[in-house]
């Protein structure tokens, strides 16, 4: 069964149609990358997803569990829309690491909060994680004391922390020198084990056909192209998918 | 009179200058959060009533203020209010003044709750909402974003303009002297007046200079304290 539906997303800003029917699903462990040019909507759709937006039409379910519906979601409550958003997370594209607190607080903050187990559980789990995204000796470094990758490094591990169990990337290399992409990269593609579900929003065209299982192009608010990375890639089907990819490639 | 004499006499009238000093502190920088907040508020009649008081007190010299609290009760509503209380707590011959330091106080409370609130709410503003979002996403809500995350990024931007705005407050105590409050530069008057000493009046900077270096001293190590992070 599909572990994430998004039926029917839609979503304008004033009189900006950004999202004009948004429809996929995802099944668990799928890496999900989506493409496409910059305003055609990939932000805004990651940003509906961990409701940070409400969409204005459309439904949004995870494991068959229906988390938002426009029809009633006026009845969502802050408290709802904080549990809803547990099932998610997200990595921005500017990391927003909290500045004052170290790596291992980054990482520990929210599980203490939410309380998700013993002190010594969240301190050894941010520690595993910490480890895995290679940063464990600067565990008690500020994120001002970290280069870019390092920091984006970091926000993945505090993301993975709440145990999401769909995991969105927001171009998590853009803002990096290129030098640095490598290193973010190589993390999420190691991520990609077993039950944990991604969806990455990248300009990375190599990164989006070696790791991910499907891709979505996103164009003007609609999806215009989804598949395999080798229907998308190698077959595309729209003409507009087609102009993207070419003038992508031809910048390589 | 000695010069320890001067001295002591003057610095009876500086302890009502820091008495004025940290009421106003203690009860201004509390009191200038909830009038952030209400300048902040995204129910409009309350941030427009809120900002337009905010534009009012700092649009009018303090001495004014002083003068509107410390007259508007006894000129409007016949209310000797303030002259009741320096009678109260008479005790000798001389007049207390204590009445006085009250309105002093108000005036100089509202005054800078007011500027303190400006400073909190450009502080506030200035942190960027994706700090928000990203304890938002990871299941916060907004009391926890707020104290764990917020907090501290919004001290540490407000503190180098809060210890300008406090350096200033020691020199501004000194307007309490046009209600005749016993503040330092009043006691120095009273010299030139009865005593024909006028060198006591420049003599009462140097207090004033004096407790200025140790706000400043003290004010630089927690601006350094909290220069850990860069936010
Ligand atoms: N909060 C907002 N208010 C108004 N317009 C917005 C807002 N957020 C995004 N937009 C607009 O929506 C469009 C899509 O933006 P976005 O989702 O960021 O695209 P992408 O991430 O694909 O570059 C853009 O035209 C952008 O200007
Ligand atoms: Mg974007």
């Amino acid at each position: 069964m599909a572990v994430l539906e998004v039926n029917n997303i839609q979503k304008h800003f004033g009189k900006t149609e950004v999202l004009k029917g948004i429809t996929f699903s995802l099944e668990r462990g799928q890496v999900l990358a989506i493409i496409g040019s910059s305003g055609s909507g990939k932000t805004t759709l990651l940003r509906c997803l961990n409701f940070l937006e409400t969409p204005d039409e459309g439904t949004i379910s995870v494991d068959g569990k229906t988390l938002f519906d426009a029809a009633d979601h006026k009845s969502l409550s802050d408290e709802v829309i904080r549990q809803n958003r547990l099932h998610f997370g997200l990595v921005f594209q500017n990391f927003n690491l909290f500045p004052q607190y170290t790596v291992l607080q980054n990482v520990t903050l929210a599980p203490s909060l939410l309380k998700t187990g013993t002190a010594e559980e969240i301190q050894s789990k941010a520690l595993s994680l910490i480890e895995k995204v290679g940063l464990i000796e600067k565990k008690e470094s500020y994120p001002c004391q970290l280069s870019g990758g390092q920091q984006q490094r970091v926000a993945i591990a505090r993301a993975l922390a709440m145990n999401p169990e769909i995991l969105c990337f927001d171009e998590p290399t853009s803002a990096l020198d290129p030098e640095l992409t490598g290193e973010v990269l190589k993390v999420i593609k190691a991520l990609k084990s077993g039950d944990s579900t991604m969806i990455v929003v990248t300009h990375e065209m190599e990164f989006a056909k070696n790791v991910a299982d499907k891709v979505i192009f996103m164009a003007d608010g609609v999806i215009e192209e989804f598949g395999t990375p080798e229907e998308v890639f190698d077959n595309p089907q729209s003409p507009k998918t087609k102009a993207f990819l070419a003038k992508s490639f031809e910048e390589i | 009179m000695t010069f320890l004499e001067v001295t002591s006499f003057l610095f009876d009238g500086f302890k009502i200058s820091l008495l004025i000093f940290a009421v106003t502190l203690l009860c201004g920088a509390p009191l200038g959060l909830p009038i952030a907040f209400c300048s902040m508020s995204r129910f409009k009649p309350l941030r427009a009533v809120s900002r337009i008081i905010v534009w009012i007190v700092r649009g009018i010299p303090l001495m004014l203020q002083i003068f509107i609290i410390y007259y508007v009760p006894s000129l409007v509503f016949e209310w000797e209010i303030w002259k009741n209380l320096d009678l109260a707590f008479t005790t000798g011959r001389e007049l207390s003044f204590a009445g006085r330091v009250f309105a002093v106080m108000i005036a100089f409370i509202l005054n800078y709750a007011c500027y303190f609130s400006e400073i909190y709410r450009g502080g506030i503003e200035s942190i960027s909402k994706g700090q928000y979002e990203a304890g938002y996403v990871l299941g916060l809500n907004k009391s926890q974003v707020f104290r764990k995350i917020v907090l501290k990024q919004v001290i540490q931007r407000i503190v180098p303009p809060m210890s300008n705005e406090i350096i200033t407050l020691i020199k501004d105590t000194a307007l309490a002297n046009c209600i005749m409050v016993g503040e330092i530069i009043y006691k120095a008057n009273i010299l030139a007046a009865e005593d024909a000493l006028i060198w006591p009046l420049f003599f009462s900077g140097a207090f004033y200079l004096l407790f200025v270096g140790l706000l400043t001293i003290v004010l630089g190590k927690i601006e350094k304290k909290l220069s850990y992070f860069r936010s």
